[in-house]
């Protein structure tokens, strides 16, 4: 019982972690869309109003995909360990 | 200190009122379906709280870069954006260990939703960029 506890937790702890590893695509698609808008801004100083306008709501849109795997995340650590241990009892209480 | 940008401030509110009209919305829901309590009330103002709190960083973060190089423009984003999410994760975690978990975590999406609008409102407040760059080179 101990060990299919210990592998539950295991598993959700693991599961979180490699859903994070689409954290960090936003973060480097970010600072890509920054390094160009500078590069931008460079040769036309007169345009910084709109094209700090449209890089603010395309960080936005890029950084919900990291959110989606932030979520996967903390429902993994927070709820599923709790859940699954209750599924795990309930069963072998069952077949007791 | 650095002072706020004036787009950066008024896109901050935009998504701040676009995060109050739809966390209004999800709480009516949940009195609809009669699943409201205390809990879902706490959820949700510190998701909220956060996820504007978050597009703020995000925005300070971005001004401050352009006048960077874009080498280290690119470092500040990443790093940026690195801690932001451990930001979020604290407080989503906080919301959904001791609040509502569906009510904790679905106010980080409402500024993607106020994004998506964005379009509709786009024309408007294109002209008004127009009009403080033409008030700034002035």
């Amino acid at each position: 019982m101990e060990l299919a506890i210990g592998i539950i937790l295991g598993c959700c702890a693991l599961g979180a972690g490699m859903a994070m590893i689409a954290g960090i695509g936003p973060g480097i698609g970010e600072g890509n869309a920054v390094a160009s808008a500078c590069e931008a801004i460079g040769r036309q100083p007169e345009s910084q109003g709109n094209v700090t306008t449209t890089m603010l709501m395309g960080c936005a849109i890029a950084e919900t995909t990291g959110l989606y795997a932030l979520v996967i995340a903390i429902l993994l650590i927070f709820l599923a360990p709790g859940r699954f241990v209750n599924i795990l009892v309930e069963t072998m209480n069952n077949i007791k | 200190m650095t002072k706020l940008d004036k787009t950066v401030a008024r896109e901050t509110v935009y998504i701040c009122v676009w995060e109050l009209i739809l966390s209004v919305l999800m709480q009516a829901i949940y009195l609809a379906v009669g699943l409201w309590s205390n809990k879902v009330l706490f959820g949700n103002l510190i998701s909220a709280y956060f996820a504007v709190f978050n597009f703020l960083l995000m925005g300070m973060t971005v001004q401050n870069a352009l006048k960077m190089e874009e080498k280290d423009a690119r470092h500040a984003m990443r790093f940026s954006q690195s801690a932001r999410m451990l930001m979020l994760f604290l407080a989503a975690g906080t919301g959904v260990y001791f609040c509502d978990p569906i009510a904790s975590v679905l106010p980080l999406f409402f500024p993607r939703i106020a994004v998506g609008f964005r379009p509709f409102i786009g024309k408007k407040n294109a002209s008004l960029n127009e009009e403080e760059q033409k008030s700034d080179n002035n």
